[in-house]
C-alpha cells in the first residue's frame, strides 16, 4: 500500500483497486460455489461482501503500513485486500489445518494480526469497543498509526457504538469509524429499527451526539470512499479525532447462508429484499448498480485501463481463486487433539 | 522485608509497581485517577491513566482492543456486578479470540473488581457472582484474601497473558497483612493452606476463608483440627492440593460466599466426589449462601450469608457429631 | 401549565418533607440506624417535586439509585420508606430493598436501581404497555447525566423514539457521575445535544427554579398525554451533598457550592412565593414545620416496626 496523503489517484493506483475488487466478488462467488460443488465442506455461517468491495477498497486503500482494523464476521474483504494468502482464507473457511487461524475460528473469525488486522467479532457491534482500544494504544504509542473500525447499520444501535464514539471523541482517539450501511439488519430494514432511518435522515447524523463530524459516502464508489475515508485518516492521524463515516452499500447476497441443523444442506437464499419484503425490483435495482462492473467501465471508459487488461486481470484472478479452492479442499483437518491448544496464551 | 498494610493499598501497590516495570500496563476506570494530582496520573501520564465514564461495553471491550495491540490493561469495574452489563465483552468476546484465531492473537487484559459487600449494599451491589466467569476456557479467576496475596495476584494477574477476573473482596479492603516490599508474585493455580489440621478440611474463598480459620479456632478448643485451605484462584484451580488434603481427612466442607449452585464449592465437591471419592468418609458439605438476592435489612443478610457458626456447624455435621439437616 | 398560590403551597409541601426527611435520613446514617449505601436528594427536591406532583398514581416513574425524593414525590409514604431504610418489616418493601430498591406501585412509584441507567430500558417497556393498552398514562425516568454515556440510554433513546413512545426522560445533570465532572465523561456539555439526532422534544431548565421546571414538564406532559413523545427534560441541577453518605467530596469547588447555596430550590421558590403574595411567613412556617412532624413520626413508626424475622430472607425469591 503506498502513501495516501496525495488524494489524487493515479492510474496504477486505480487499477489495483479494481483489481481487488475484483479479487474479493471473485473469491466471494467462490465461496458460494462451494455450497453447490461441494456441500458439506462449508459448515456454520458465512456472511459475503459482494457488493461491498468499493467501500472496502476504498478504505483499505488509505492506509499505511502500522495502520489496523477491527471487522465485524463480514469479514472476508479485508484480509483478501490487506495481501493475506487466499488459500489460507479459504482453507480457515473450510476448516482445514492450514487455514488463516488454523481452523479455530472459521468464516467469521479472521485475523492477520501482522498485516494489521486485528480480528472480528461474531457479535453485532461488540469490535467496536475493541477497535477503540486499539486506537487508544496506537494514540500512546505516538507513531501516527490509525485503527479503522469498521461495523454496519445494525451495530449502530448498539450500547457498544454510543459507548464507544464517545470515548473515541473524548480521548480524540486516531480511529475512523465506518458504518457499512446496507440498510438491512438481517432481515430487518433499517426503517423499522432505526429512528433516523425512519426520519428519513442520513445514518451519519449520529455523529453529532459525540461532537464528531459525521459523513455519509457512495460506498459503491471506491474513489469517493477513498476520498472521504482518506480524510477522516488524516484527520486522526492529526491527531484531531475520530470520524463516523457512513458508507452506503448493498450486499448483493443474503445476510448469510442458510442457518440448519447438521444433515441439511445448506445455501445461500434470495436477499431479504425478496424472500421477506418481497420487493425484487429495490434487488434488480441494485444488481443494475454493482460497483465492480461499475468500476471497471468507469475505468476504461476513462482510459485507465484497457478493456483487454480487465479481461486479463480477471482470468488472473479466476485463477487465483481456484487455486486457492483447491488448495483448500486437498489441505488436511487439523487434528482433533489440536482441539486442546491456544486455550491460553 | 515485609510490613503491614492494609489490602487495598497491597492492590494498589501493584499496580503501581507493575506500571513502572512494564509501560505497556494502563489502568483506567470510572473514577481512577480523574485529579490530576494523583499519584499514577504524576508517575506514568494521561496516556496510560485515565478515567472513563459508565459504559461498560466499552471500557471492557477497550481493554479487549488494546490488549490486541499490544497493551495491557487493567481496568477498574468497581464491582462485580457492572461486568454483568457487558457479559458479552467479558465472556465472549475476552477469553475466545486468542482460541478462534488459531492461537494468533492474546489479550493480557485485567478486569478488575470489588464483590461481596454485605454492609447493606443491597441486592444489586453484593453478589457473589464468580461462578459464571469460572467455567469459561480461556478466563481466569483470582480471589485473593489476605493482602499479600492481594499484592502478588496482581502483579501475576498482569503479567498473565490471558483475560483475568481479578475480584477482590470488599470486606477485606481494611484487613492489615504482612506485604513483601517490592517485587512480589503470587502464582496462579496454587491453592494456600492457611491451617493445618488432620481431622476435616475447609476450603473457603475470599471473605469466607476468615471465617474458616476464625471456625477452626473454635472447633480446636473441641478437639477438632480442621485443615483451611484458600484456593486463591478459582481458575485455573488447585485440585491436587485440595485431594491431597482430603486423603489425609476423609472430610470435606466448602465454605463459599456464593449461593448453593452459583459458586466454586459445586465444582470442587465434584472433582473431590470424582477423584478423591475412596478418601471420603462421609459426604460432602457445603456452606454458601441462600439461594436468594441478598436482602437489605441487616438481620435477614446475615442469616443468608455464610459466617463462622455455620461452618463450624458444618464441621460437626461431617465429623458425625451433628445431626444431618432434614 | 404556571404556577398559581395552590401548587406552590403543594410543591412547597412536597419539596419540605423530602428535605427534612433526608436530613433526618443522613443523621440516622451517622448514627448507624440506617446503614448500607445512601445517596441523598437534597438540592433536588424541585426537579422530584415539580415532575411528580403532576403526574397521576398511573403515570409510572422509575428512578435510579438517588431515589428518595422521587419516589416521596411521587406519594411513597415516608413512614413506610423511613422503615425500609432502617431494615425493618414494615418497611415499603419488607426490608429486603433499601435505599436503592424502593417500590411503591400503588403510587406508580415503580422502581429505582443500583445500576447507573439501568431502569432507562424498563422504563421504555412500561411505556410500551401504555401504548398497547391505548392507555393515556405517562412513564417518567429519572436518571443523571452519567447515565448518558451508558449504551443502554442510546439504546433506550433510539427505540422511544422509533416507536413514539409516551415516555419523558428526565435528566438531572449536576454535572457529576460518581466522584468525577462531565468532562472527564464526555465532549458532550448538554444532554439534551446527545439526543440532538432523534428529533425529541426537549428542554433544559435550571433545576432549581421550581415554576420553570413545572412549566416546562407541563408542557411535555400535556404533549404526551395526547400519545406524542418521547421527550427529555434536562434539568441543570446541583447536588448538595457527596454521591453517597460518606462520600469525603475532596474534589468539589467551593467557590461553586458557596454559590448553589443561594441556589436552594427551596428559599428560592419560597422567595418566589412570598413575592407573589401566595404565601407568608406564617404559612411557610407551617409547611416546614408540618415536614418535621411528619418526618418525626415517620422515625417513631419506623423503630417501633420490629426487623425482620431473619426466615423472611429467604421468601419471595419467585413469585408462586
Amino acid at each position: 500500500m503506498t502513501n495516501s496523503e496525495n488524494a489524487v489517484l493515479d492510474n496504477e493506483r486505480l487499477v489495483w483497486m479494481f483489481t481487488q475488487m475484483l479479487r474479493i466478488r471473485e473469491f466471494e462467488e467462490r465461496v458460494k460455489r462451494t455450497f453447490e460443488d461441494h456441500p458439506g465442506v462449508i459448515r456454520g455461517h458465512t456472511h459475503l461482501a459482494d457488493g461491498a468491495e468499493g467501500s472496502i477498497v476504498g478504505s483499505l486503500a488509505t492506509l499505511e503500513p502500522g495502520d489496523q482494523l477491527l471487522t465485524t464476521y463480514r469479514c472476508h474483504g479485508y484480509p483478501i485486500v490487506l495481501g493475506t494468502d487466499c488459500k489460507a482464507i479459504m482453507a480457515e473457511i473450510y476448516g482445514r489445518r492450514d487455514g488463516l487461524c488454523g481452523g479455530y475460528g472459521g468464516s467469521m473469525h479472521l485475523a492477520d494480526p501482522e498485516r494489521g488486522f486485528l480480528g472480528t467479532s461474531g457479535i453485532v457491534g461488540q469490535g467496536i469497543p475493541q477497535a477503540t482500544g486499539a486506537a487508544w494504544a496506537a494514540q500512546i504509542r505516538k507513531q501516527g498509526q490509525v485503527v479503522l473500525c469498521f461495523f454496519g447499520d445494525g451495530a449502530s444501535k448498539q450500547g457498544a457504538f454510543h459507548e464507544s464514539l464517545n470515548l473515541g471523541s473524548l480521548w480524540k482517539l486516531p480511529i475512523v469509524y465506518i458504518m457499512e450501511n446496507n440498510n438491512y439488519n438481517v432481515a430487518t430494514r433499517s426503517e423499522q429499527e432505526d429512528a433516523n432511518a425512519a426520519a428519513g435522515e442520513p445514518l451519519s447524523v449520529k455523529a453529532t451526539a459525540y461532537s464528531m463530524p459525521g459523513v455519509t459516502v457512495d460506498g459503491g464508489d471506491p474513489v469517493a470512499v477513498y476520498e472521504t475515508v482518506g480524510a477522516a485518516v488524516k484527520r486522526a492521524r492529526a491527531g484531531d479525532g475520530p470520524t463516523l463515516v457512513e458508507s452506503k452499500v448493498y450486499r448483493l447476497s443474503a445476510h448469510g447462508n442458510l442457518i440448519a441443523p447438521p444433515g441439511v444442506p445448506l445455501h445461500y437464499p434470495e436477499h431479504e429484499a425478496i424472500t421477506v419484503f418481497g420487493n425484487r425490483e429495490e434487488y434488480e435495482a441494485a444488481l443494475r448498480g454493482d460497483p465492480v462492473p461499475r468500476f471497471r467501465a468507469r475505468l476504461v471508459e476513462d482510459g485507465a485501463l484497457e478493456a483487454d487488461r480487465a479481461d486479463q486481470i480477471a482470468q488472473e484472478v479466476r485463477d487465483e481463486m481456484e487455486a486457492a479452492v483447491q488448495f483448500a479442499l486437498n489441505d488436511p483437518f487439523p487434528e482433533p487433539e489440536a482441539a486442546l491448544q491456544h486455550v491460553y496464551a | 522485608m515485609a510490613r503491614e498494610i492494609p489490602y487495598i493499598a497491597a492492590v494498589n501497590e501493584a499496580i503501581a509497581l507493575e506500571m513502572a516495570r512494564d509501560e505497556t500496563v494502563l489502568f483506567y476506570g470510572q473514577d481512577v485517577a480523574p485529579s490530576d494530582d494523583d499519584e499514577l496520573v504524576k508517575s506514568f501520564g494521561r496516556e496510560r491513566v485515565r478515567v472513563s465514564p459508565i459504559s461498560e461495553t466499552a471500557e471492557i471491550g477497550m481493554a479487549v482492543g488494546a490488549a490486541l495491540a499490544g497493551y495491557r490493561p487493567v481496568v477498574e469495574l468497581l464491582m462485580a456486578e457492572f461486568m454483568l452489563v457487558a457479559m458479552n465483552q467479558v465472556v465472549n468476546e475476552a477469553p475466545r479470540l486468542r482460541y478462534m484465531s488459531g492461537g494468533r492473537v492474546k489479550v493480557p487484559a485485567v478486569f478488575k473488581a470489588g464483590y461481596g459487600f454485605t454492609a447493606g449494599w443491597a441486592g444489586q451491589h453484593t453478589g457473589s457472582i464468580y461462578g459464571m466467569f469460572m467455567g469459561i476456557p480461556g478466563l481466569k479467576v483470582v480471589l485473593p484474601s489476605t493482602p499479600a496475596d492481594a499484592k502478588g495476584l496482581m502483579a501475576t494477574a498482569i503479567r498473565d497473558d490471558n483475560p483475568v477476573c481479578y475480584l477482590m473482596h470488599y470486606l477485606l479492603v481494611l484487613e492489615h497483612g504482612d506485604v513483601p516490599e517490592g517485587e512480589y508474585l503470587v502464582p496462579f493455580g496454587e491453592a494456600a493452606v492457611r491451617r493445618d489440621g488432620g481431622d476435616v478440611t475447609i476450603v473457603a474463598t475470599g471473605w469466607t476463608v476468615g471465617r474458616a480459620l476464625a471456625a477452626a479456632e473454635t472447633l480446636a478448643g473441641e478437639g477438632i483440627q480442621a485443615e483451611v485451605i484458600d484456593p486463591r484462584t478459582i481458575a485455573p484451580l488447585d485440585t491436587a492440593t485440595i485431594l491431597s488434603s482430603v486423603q489425609k481427612t476423609g472430610r470435606l466442607v466448602i465454605a463459599d460466599q456464593s449461593t448453593r449452585h452459583g459458586g466454586a464449592s459445586p465444582v470442587i465437591a465434584a472433582e473431590v466426589a470424582e477423584h478423591g471419592f475412596s478418601s471420603l468418609k462421609a459426604p460432602i458439605v457445603h456452606v454458601t449462601a441462600h439461594d436468594v438476592t441478598v436482602p437489605y435489612s441487616e438481620p435477614m443478610e446475615a442469616f443468608v450469608l455464610p459466617n463462622e457458626e455455620k461452618i463450624a456447624g458444618a464441621v460437626r455435621q461431617v465429623l458425625g457429631e451433628a445431626p444431618v439437616a432434614a | 401549565m404556571q404556577l398559581d398560590a395552590r401548587a406552590a403551597s403543594e410543591l412547597l409541601a412536597t419539596m419540605w418533607r423530602i428535605r427534612c426527611f433526608e436530613e433526618r435520613v443522613a443523621s440516622l446514617k451517622r448514627s448507624r440506624q440506617v446503614h448500607g449505601l445512601i445517596h441523598l436528594s437534597i438540592g433536588g427536591e424541585g426537579v422530584a417535586a415539580a415532575v411528580c406532583g403532576q403526574l397521576r398514581d398511573d403515570d409510572g416513574v422509575y428512578s435510579g439509585h438517588r431515589a428518595h425524593g422521587h419516589a416521596i414525590a411521587k406519594g411513597a409514604p415516608l413512614d413506610r420508606v423511613m422503615a425500609e431504610l432502617m431494615g425493618r418489616a414494615d418497611g415499603i418493601c419488607a426490608g429486603l430493598g433499601g435505599s436503592m430498591h424502593l417500590v411503591d406501585v400503588e403510587h406508580g412509584f415503580l422502581g429505582a436501581t443500583g445500576v447507573v441507567g439501568g431502569n432507562l430500558p424498563l422504563a421504555l417497556g412500561n411505556a410500551l404497555a401504555a401504548r398497547v393498552q391505548g392507555s393515556d398514562a405517562v412513564t417518567v425516568v429519572f436518571f443523571g447525566d452519567g447515565a448518558v454515556q451508558a449504551g443502554h440510554f442510546h439504546e433506550s433513546v433510539n427505540l422511544a423514539a422509533l416507536w413514539e413512545l409516551s415516555l419523558v426522560f428526565v435528566c438531572e445533570n449536576n454535572g457529576f457521575a460518581e466522584f468525577t465532572p462531565r468532562s472527564a465523561h464526555t465532549v458532550v456539555e448538554r444532554v439534551s445535544d446527545v439526543v440532538g439526532p432523534y428529533g425529541f422534544e426537549r428542554r433544559t431548565v435550571d433545576g432549581g427554579d421550581v415554576p420553570a421546571v413545572y412549566e416546562a414538564c407541563g408542557e411535555l406532559l400535556a404533549a404526551a398525554r395526547q400519545g406524542r413523545g418521547p421527550m427529555l427534560l434536562e434539568c441543570l441541577t446541583h447536588r448538595r451533598r457527596g454521591h453517597y453518605e460518606g462520600d469525603q467530596q475532596s474534589y468539589r469547588d467551593e467557590a461553586a457550592d458557596a454559590e448553589w447555596e443561594r441556589l436552594d430550590p427551596i428559599a428560592r421558590l419560597r422567595d418566589d412565593a412570598r413575592g407573589h403574595g401566595w404565601l407568608d411567613d406564617h404559612a411557610i412556617g407551617e409547611l416546614e414545620r408540618a415536614a418535621r412532624t411528619e418526618v418525626d413520626a415517620a422515625v417513631e413508626f419506623a423503630r417501633a416496626s420490629p426487623f425482620p424475622e431473619p426466615e423472611a430472607a429467604r421468601r419471595l425469591v419467585y413469585a408462586t
